[in-house]
């Protein structure tokens, strides 16, 4: 994994006052599966426009697939906007075909290819029904076929999991892999955290138009410390006093007033910690210690980022 | 380059393919023909016979007024049954006359049908419409006639009449003849206002309209008495003898009632005639040859119109001239009405593919000049195809109808199908086109829905509607100031240069306006281009003026 498929050095994009995208660097390695990740109004999609050259960067530079504009190498490249829309009066086929013949592959084989993609990803039955009779989330499937029909060695999707079904989150999951089986480069933005846990091999997490991390998912997980949640008959100070402990914060819960997260060393067992508390004749109603997931990173990261976005 | 043909051929199939569009295309022959029809209908099936009377206290004009009133619906049929003969000829006889002598050719000017049918009578003489006036007076006419038609003519219809006098109702209670023409119409008005029907071959019909006319109305303009002069003259002025009536002294005038103010083709009609019928009479009562006179009415001083600038020995005006000059005016029309409307599709798709977002992926796949250059150059396509259709209709339709009868429409073809006219509007089509439609396209780019390109459609209809506030005036005056400064208005050119062509424009005008007319579209294209690029990915309100002119500037 040598080559990249994408860099940006850093890249900055300004809307007046406001910094959308704040010098930002990515290197993304060839054939990776690539997640952005983000609180809403992160910069998520400026970015990704930008990759695309649809928006100009206020500063940096992007390199992309070793052009310097997205639209020189266009034809290598897929494209799923976050707004989904399509010619409501087109058949899904005649779409699907249409968009691999702007990215330069010929009628015949794109109207091929266009049955072939419906068929594999259940719409066959559709092929020849307007967009304007397909359900929104059928419509934003065939949006996804007309973006890859001309097997692209770079897709970028900016949230294609928004707005389907569980069943058809599966079938988006099944394309993204599929096209990494053969070979494509995808970068793909979304707030499903499990999706990205699932599928992705390295994640950029971005807050406020500024990289917060950029690496694979145990790296984040490293990078949340290791918690222990227990509801208990003991004072703040006795828990405290446990070794390995390092801060004791009271679960804000109507509920229960007896809930505690524990932070423990880096290297602490959570084991010891349980042992220690029956040596010590705590009470232990619960005890909780689970693995970081994608999730506690994101909030741990970005979680302010995000309460102050919704906020806004 | 690929990329916009492909956008193009899209946005092309996109139209063509739809109903609406070749339904509201062929909506525009059928509609010209269907208002000829119906004018054609209103104009004769759809007017009821009007019935009137007729209170002749003098007892000289009733017979005269019924004479000439025959005489003219006579001369009417007799012009329908010409057009019959000669939709019904034999091909061998297409441009022969119809027995009698030849028709006067309708012209142009004699909208009015009265004018028309009078010199008509005037040219045959009355005698030969006097046996068409009754029932069955064209049989022998068709039977003449018969030898030279096809075999699938069919009978000729005569036509009915429009006008029917009738005879006074018995239960008047009144004497009609020496009674006050007040009474007279107090009697009448039940039947005028409709309360009472008047019969007509046993059936019931409603009295239109009645002229009474009174004893003295006319006597005073009878010749002096012997030995009366002019300065003896008691009741009125009197020059060269003949005396005019002033003041108290007038005669009761003529009294034509009735309740329909709107349609005053009878009024015209028998008033024309009894002044006819007044004049006639007097010059007979003055010893003057009426026969005379009505030859010296006759005469006239050959005349012709002549063009200095069509060749020596043909300088003379046509017919097919005049409507050369004129037809600019519906070329012009037409040029504003197709512009506006391809024009408006590429604004609609415009704000479609924006507010459907379908523009981010055409735009990873094209870029924006790509974009622009497909849609205007498939919309195009569009117009032309509208064109083409409009053309062939047209052509289609007087092919249809042109016959040596029809003069004026064999005419109207050869004026359109005119070897510099059709290569001028598809010239002008085209860079008016492509003006227009980047400045609608720019506008489409920067709003998301079509209530706020309205906004920015006012000021554009504003300067559009010029060309048609001016295009009946331009053919009057193609050379004059305002025709010659608009030209040079690249907004305006292909309008009024349309406008203007059949006055052969001088070369100047002409050529410069053309290249200006070019340059004037590159730049525009370049313009509206920048503003496109910025503004179909914009989202929000639309920019302000200030911000165009940024985008214009730098045009990121
Ligand atoms: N065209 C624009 N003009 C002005 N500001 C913009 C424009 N596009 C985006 N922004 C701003 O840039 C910031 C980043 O927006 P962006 O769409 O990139 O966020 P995102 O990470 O994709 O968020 P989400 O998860 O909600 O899709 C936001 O504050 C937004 O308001
Ligand atoms: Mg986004």
């Amino acid at each position: 994994m040598s080559e990249l498929a994408l860099e940006l050095r850093g890249v900055s994009k300004h809307y007046g006052d406001l910094k959308a995208v704040r010098e930002v660097d990515i290197a993304v390695p060839a054939g990776a599966i690539y997640g952005f990740l983000g609180p809403n109004g992160a910069g998520k999609t400026t970015t990704i426009r930008m990759i695309l050259d649809i928006v100009k960067p206020t500063a940096g530079t992007i390199s992309v697939l070793g052009a310097p504009s997205a639209l020189d190498v266009r034809e290598r490249i897929g494209y799923l906007p976050e707004e989904k829309g399509l010619y409501k009066k087109m058949k899904a086929s005649s779409i699907i075909a249409y968009f691999a013949g702007l990215k330069g592959i010929d009628r015949k084989t794109a109207r091929t290819r266009a049955y072939e993609l419906l068929e594999r990803y259940g719409l066959k039955d559709f092929a020849d029904a307007k967009i304007e009779t397909l359900s929104k989330g059928m419509g934003q499937k065939v949006q996804v076929l007309a973006s890859i029909a001309h097997q692209p060695e770079f897709v970028i999707l900016d949230e294609p999991f928004s707005g389907l079904d569980p069943v058809n989150q599966q079938v988006m999951e099944d394309v993204i892999k599929d096209l990494s089986k053969a070979g494509s480069t995808i970068i793909f933005s979304t707030h499903v955290m499990s999706h990205a846990e699932r599928i992705c091999d390295r994640i950029l997490l971005i807050a406020k138009g500024t990289k917060i991390f950029d690496g694979t998912i145990d790296e984040a997980k490293k990078k949340i410390p290791n918690r222990v949640r227990l509801q208990a008959d003991a004072g703040n100070d006795q828990l405290r006093a446990l070794p390995g402990v390092l801060q004791v914060d009271a679960v804000e819960d109507d509920l229960h007033e007896d809930l505690w997260d524990l932070t423990i060393e880096e290297g602490a067992e959570a084991q010891q910690i349980l042992q220690t508390c029956f040596a010590q004749g705590i009470t232990l109603r619960s005890f909780d210690h689970n693995e970081p997931t994608l999730h506690d990173v994101f909030v741990e990261l970005v979680g302010e980022d995000a309460r102050e976005a919704q906020k806004r | 380059m690929r990329n916009a043909l492909m956008v193009a051929a899209r946005e092309y199939a996109e139209n063509a393919r739809t109903k609406g569009f070749w339904i509201g295309i062929l909506m525009v022959p059928v509609l010209l023909v269907g208002a000829v029809f119906v004018m054609r209908w209103l104009a004769s099936d759809a007017t009821p016979t009007r019935h009137y009377v007729v209170v002749d206290q003098t007892g000289r004009y009733e017979d005269a007024l019924q004479r000439r009133m025959d005489l003219r619906y006579a001369a009417s049929a007799f012009s329908s049954y010409s057009s019959w003969v000669q939709r019904n000829q034999k091909e061998e006889f297409k441009g022969v006359e119809v027995d009698l002598e030849s028709m006067p050719a309708m012209n142009l000017a004699d909208f009015n049908a009265d004018t028309f049918l009078d010199r008509l009578i005037e040219e045959q003489g009355e005698e030969k419409f006097e046996a068409l006036i009754e029932p069955g007076g064209f049989d022998e006419l068709v039977e003449q006639a018969r030898p030279r038609l096809v075999e699938t003519a069919g009978e000729f219809e005569v036509p009915r009449r429009f006008f029917r006098s009738l005879p006074l109702p018995a239960d008047l209670g009144i004497d009609p003849m020496t009674a006050k023409p007040d009474e007279v119409a107090e009697a009448l008005k039940p039947y005028l206002r409709g309360e009472k029907e008047m019969q007509v071959d046993g059936k019931p019909v409603q009295l239109f309209a009645a002229l009474i006319i009174p004893a003295e109305v006319d006597e005073h303009f009878d010749p002096l008495p012997e030995g009366e002069t002019e300065s003896s003259g008691v009741i009125g002025d009197v020059a060269d003898g003949i005396r005019a009536l002033t003041g108290a002294n007038q005669p009761p005038p003529v009294q034509y009632w009735s309740g329909n103010l709107a349609d005053s083709d009878l009024f015209e009609r028998l008033r024309g005639n009894l002044d006819r019928e007044l004049r006639q009479s007097q010059f007979v009562k003055r010893g003057i040859d009426v026969g005379l006179v009505a030859g010296v009415q006759r005469m006239a001083l050959p005349i012709k119109k002549l063009d200095p600038d069509k060749e020596t020995g043909k300088e003379e005006v046509s017919q097919a001239d005049v409507l050369r000059e004129n037809a600019p005016i519906g070329f012009v029309y037409i040029l504003w009405i197709s512009i506006m409307q391809v024009a408006s599709m590429l604004l609609n798709n415009t704000i479609e593919e924006k507010s459907n977002r379908i523009i981010e992926v055409l735009l990873s796949s094209v870029t924006a000049w790509e974009l622009m250059a497909g849609k205007l150059l498939g919309i195009a396509a569009i117009g032309l195809t509208m064109l083409l259709t409009w053309i062939a209709s047209a052509a289609a339709m007087l092919w249809y109808w042109a016959s040596p009868e029809a003069e004026a429409i064999t005419n109207l073809a050869s004026v359109i199908f005119d070897s510099t006219l059709l290569p001028a509007f598809v010239f002008y089509f085209l860079l008016g086109y492509f003006m227009y439609a980047s400045i609608f396209l720019a506008i489409g780019s920067i709003c998301n829905t079509i209530k706020e390109a309205q906004n920015f459609m006012g000021p554009v209809m504003m300067i559009m509607i010029v060309p048609i506030l001016t295009m009946a005036f331009i053919p009057k005056d193609p050379h004059g100031t305002l025709a010659t400064v608009l030209s040079w208005i690249p907004l305006y050119t292909p309008f009024v240069m349309m406008n203007r062509a059949a006055a052969d424009p001088p070369a100047f005008d002409l050529y410069g306006t053309a290249i200006m007319l070019v340059f004037a579209n590159i730049a525009m294209l370049w313009l509206c281009g920048r503003i496109f690029r910025t503004g179909i990915l914009r989202t929000g309100q639309p920019p302000r003026f200030k911000e165009l002119l940024g985008w214009l500037r730098r045009g990121d």
